[in-house]
């Protein structure tokens, strides 16, 4: 059944609102380990979900499977969390449509017909293409098809493939971790990510550094890691239930130079999509500019109780970002910003960041691999890591307006990043340098 | 059940026929239901119900999980397409064959409580907002998950196994006066163990330390911090030190490097298992049979029956976290250690409950021996390294110890250690106990699955 056929028999049972969706997804994930083809997972999954309302009682339900009885079934239970629910006073219902849809994502046929077979072969291909002590890491491949159906007249399918390959690549007793994502297959290359690995031959000594304040430049993926936390904090929920946002709206939050977006809309984009969960079109919003944050991100709901419009974001009770894309007045080289670093800590990856208290945003960080030390614009030595026998590392504290407010300079290397720390969640992220971090030694 | 059992059945003598060297059928039935209400707004009734099956294959050493919710031969037969790959070779230990059928009991079942979740978490809400709270947002699920387990050696094992969690987040104060605390609860069984009134005390007790943080809390300098050398840490403290530095360096997986690009590495090692890690005071537990504990099982995920398993003996690493692949790379046999969040992912190495044992102190003399030092008695966060080496946690409720008693609240208290110093610095044991639930993430795709972490109050002295 497709999600316009299960919406008429959901709309005949005495609902105010209903949403429909339908999808199937198939994925393969390939483990690489000790540097090999670990082993292989692979999921085939068909089924669809079920958003109701009724005098502002708000219901979900699961559609097991795409028939008659599993429908059926949904609506009961639609029916019971609908008598069981409280109103939600402020709830102002789901996007009327329906609409024109601009946006498309890109469908690549190579990755949706890939079997195990041929993606177990790109894989070692991938792992004969590097030479280095040790490797782990995962290939990733999926595509999805995804239907809507709404009670307001919307009516949209959309059609996407993923693909995203991140390695760790361990030698001479440093070790550094990149991630490439595209919905193109031919996109995943590893020679991007040897790149990266290139910045290990930078460095052929270890020391320790001292506790202080540095200047940190992050490469995409941590910088994105820290970040992505802004146009999720950005969600009106998030501001309403207190966030670092709340309460800032028009008030300087980042560096003058520093313009931030919440993207729906971009083709490349594992997470756009050309409509939101309630089939409103995806756009790019604006929620930072020239450093002043001007504007929270919503649905249709939640944009009626503010006096203003969604920004595709829904989220059908609460918005939910999209994709994070960071902007600078003036971009530079990776070298250039090493270069323009008096006293400072190149860091290629962090790893569990924690937050003490969302609503100041005071947060820590371990940096996790490669860290280089950087001291008059020159890359002087790796940066000790923790391990059982130094006991030494570093750990960053910061607060996430603080470092907002010093970002002064970005690299002109923006691309899709996405970190095993965030784990579907994707950005446009350059590298930034923050002035003055607190580093501790551990 | 009894169609889906016949479904897993004919996967695994489909496995079988075409020459596949293991086969195991995992089919799943979960149902439940999800309640939450932020800043005092409901968000609407989730009832869910999911029904997968998980085949796992070996092939000449390579190993392939194939999940799907299309429950029909034609799909499942999709799985029997895969052939062995250029790779790691997986073989796994030989295992008892096990036939058993368990269920947890549910004294209110869990379909009957899902229109009880709006007006319990209601009366909850009212009451947090009473207590002068400036955001917070609350959660409830409950849920039933029914396994059928068969592999082609014979082990045929059906679950139920029922559970309730919440999740509340509350802040008191206003910006940079502010604090921020969490609490979960999670328990494995039916509806009847989520007790509203005794989440109300607990919140009121967490509430209350928050505000007098808030007020009477003084900051030390970072000088006053270094010179601390005696803590007194609660269970809430010792779980999190225990689940973090103990519990997952001890998964076999991460130790033999399947998790490097993942959740990262352990400070153990091939040679140096065995190496002593604290004081001979310390003997750490991962018990998943601890009835209606959030990380109870009774068989994991192969179908080889659990136990106590002793992950620090005296203060000396003793036993790893193993699945039937690393016990088969260690010589051993599996101590049931495979677990996974559902049908639909691989199932790997996981804690369950995991727990410092007590002693025989009671609070006092704990305070009395460490003179002056800090108590430290809840955190707000806290991380760790990804060899899981050096720690830190960050003091929500902590105090000055002076002269043997707690007196004056600290804001900024940071328990820094590394993993050996902590274990090493435990010289006294309370004879209290306590364990607390969380969610644990791993692997790519994330799992998370429900644990939970504890022990006694202990007087810690570092050098």
């Amino acid at each position: 059944m497709d999600a316009s056929e299960i919406l008429r028999i959901v709309m005949n049972e005495g609902f105010d609102e209903a949403v429909v969706t339908t999808s199937s997804y198939n994925s393969t994930y390939l483990k690489i380990a000790n540097y090999k083809l670990d082993s292989i997972v692979e999921k085939k999954r068909e089924r669809g979900s079920l958003f109701v309302t009724k005098d502002k009682k708000i219901a979900f339900t699961s559609i097991e499977k795409l028939d008659i009885e599993s429908v059926r079934q949904s609506i009961n239970n639609a029916k019971k969390a609908i008598s069981a629910a409280k109103p939600k006073e402020d709830y102002y219902g789901i996007a009327e449509g329906p609409f024109k849809y601009k946006n498309t994502v890109i469908f690549d046929k190579r990755i949706d017909e890939m079997n195990t077979d041929g993606a177990a072969e790109f894989a070692n291909d991938i792992i004969s293409k590097v030479n280095a002590e040790n490797l782990a890491g995962t290939l990733h491949l999926s595509s999805s098809k995804y239907s809507i159906a709404t009670s307001k007249g919307v009516e949209a399918s959309s059609n996407g493939t993923e693909a995203r390959l991140s390695l760790r690549i361990f030698d001479k007793g440093l070790s550094i971790q990149d991630t490439l994502s595209s919905r193109k297959l031919s996109e995943i290359k590893v020679e991007k990510i040897l790149s990266n690995a290139e910045l290990l031959k930078y460095v052929n000594t270890t020391h320790r550094i001292n506790s202080g304040l540095y200047d940190l430049l992050y490469l995409r993926s941590p910088a994105g890691v820290l970040l992505s936390n802004v146009n999720s904090m950005a969600c009106i929920g998030n501001v309403e239930t207190g966030g670092f946002l709340t309460g800032k709206l028009g008030k300087h939050v980042a560096n003058n130079g520093i313009s931030m977006y919440d993207d729906g809309s971009i083709e490349t984009g594992i997470n756009s999509s050309p409509f939101d969960a309630e089939g409103y079109p995806t756009q790019r919003t604006q929620i930072i500019k020239a450093g002043m944050l001007i504007r929270y991100l919503h649905n249709y709901s939640t944009a009626k109780k503010y006096n203003t419009r969604s920004t595709g974001n829904a989220g059908l009770v609460y918005p939910s970002p999209n994709t994070l894309v960071v902007e600078h007045k003036k971009k530079q080289s990776i070298d250039k910003l090493i270069a323009s670093i008096d006293k400072g800590i190149l860091i290629t990856n962090t790893w569990y960041t924690r937050f003490s208290n969302y609503l100041t945003g005071d947060f820590s960080t371990m940096p996790r691999d490669l860290a280089i030390y950087i001291k008059k614009g020159s890359p002087e030595f790796a940066v000790k890591q923790i391990n059982v026998s130094s006991g030494v590392g570093i750990r960053i504290s910061d607060n996430m307006i603080r470092m907002m407010m010093n970002i002064t300079r970005v690299g002109n290397d923006i691309a899709q990043a996405t970190s095993w720390d965030t784990l579907g969640t994707y950005y446009f992220v350059p590298s930034v340098i923050v002035e003055n971090v607190n580093v501790s030694t551990a | 059940m009894q169609n889906y059992e016949e479904i897993a059945d004919y996967a695994v003598s489909l496995g079988l026929k075409k020459g596949f060297d293991f086969v195991e059928a995992y089919i799943e039935l979960s149902e439940g239901a999800s309640y939450s209400i932020e800043q005092g707004k409901p968000s609407g009734l989730a009832i869910f119900k999911s029904s997968g099956i998980r085949i796992r294959l070996i092939s000449k050493g390579s190993l392939l999980t194939f999940s799907t919710n299309k429950l029909d031969k034609k799909t499942i037969e999709d799985a029997f397409r895969f052939k062995p790959f250029n790779g790691n070779k997986v073989y796994l230990s030989k295992e008892k064959v096990e036939k058993a059928d368990y269920k947890v009991s549910e004294k209110i079942k869990i379909e009957d409580s899902y229109t009880n979740l709006p007006k319990d978490l209601e009366e909850l809400d009212n009451f947090v907002k009473k207590e002068g709270v400036s955001f917070r947002s609350l959660y409830v699920s409950t849920g039933r998950s029914k396994t059928y387990l068969i592999n082609s050696e014979g082990t045929r094992i059906r679950s139920s196994l029922p559970g309730v969690s919440g999740f509340f987040s509350i802040i008191v104060g206003k910006g940079k006066e502010s604090r921020q605390r969490t609490i979960e609860f999670g328990k494995t069984g039916g509806y009847e163990l989520l007790k509203i009134d005794e989440l109300e005390h607990k919140l009121e007790k967490e509430i209350k330390a928050l505000h007098n943080v808030l007020e009477k809390g003084k900051s030390l300098s970072n000088y006053e911090l270094s010179k601390i050398k005696n803590v007194v840490a609660s269970p809430e403290i010792v779980g999190i030190a225990v689940h973090e530095s103990i519990g997952h360096p001890s998964e076999a997986d991460r130790v033999f490097g399947r998790e490097a690009a993942q959740a990262g590495l352990s400070y153990l090692n091939s040679s140096n298992l065995g190496t002593k890690i604290g004081s001979e005071k310390v003997n750490i537990i991962d018990d998943p049979t601890i009835k209606n504990s959030y990380g109870f099982f009774l068989y994991d995920d192969e179908g080889v029956k659990a136990r106590p398993k002793i992950l620090v003996k005296e203060g000396i690493q003793n036993e790893l976290l193993l699945n039937r692949e690393y016990a088969y790379l260690t010589g051993k046999r599996s101590n049931a250690s495979a677990r996974s969040d559902s049908y639909s992912n691989e199932p790997i190495i996981r804690m369950s409950n995991t727990y410092l044992e007590k002693g025989d102190a009671n609070i006092e003399e704990l305070f009395s021996e460490a003179k002056n030092g800090i108590y430290i008695k809840s955190f707000t966060e806290w991380n760790i390294d990804d060899t899981r080496s050096f720690a830190r946690y960050q003091g929500n409720e902590a105090y000055l110890i002076k002269n043997g008693e707690p007196s004056v609240p600290i804001k900024n208290y940071k328990l820094d250690a590394s993993t050996f110093d902590f274990w090493k610095a435990v010289s006294l044991l309370g004879n209290d106990f306590e364990l607390y639930p969380g969610n644990c993430g791993k692997g790519e795709p994330m799992q998370g699955v429900p644990v939970m972490m504890g022990g006694p109050s202990v007087l810690l002295k570092f050098g």
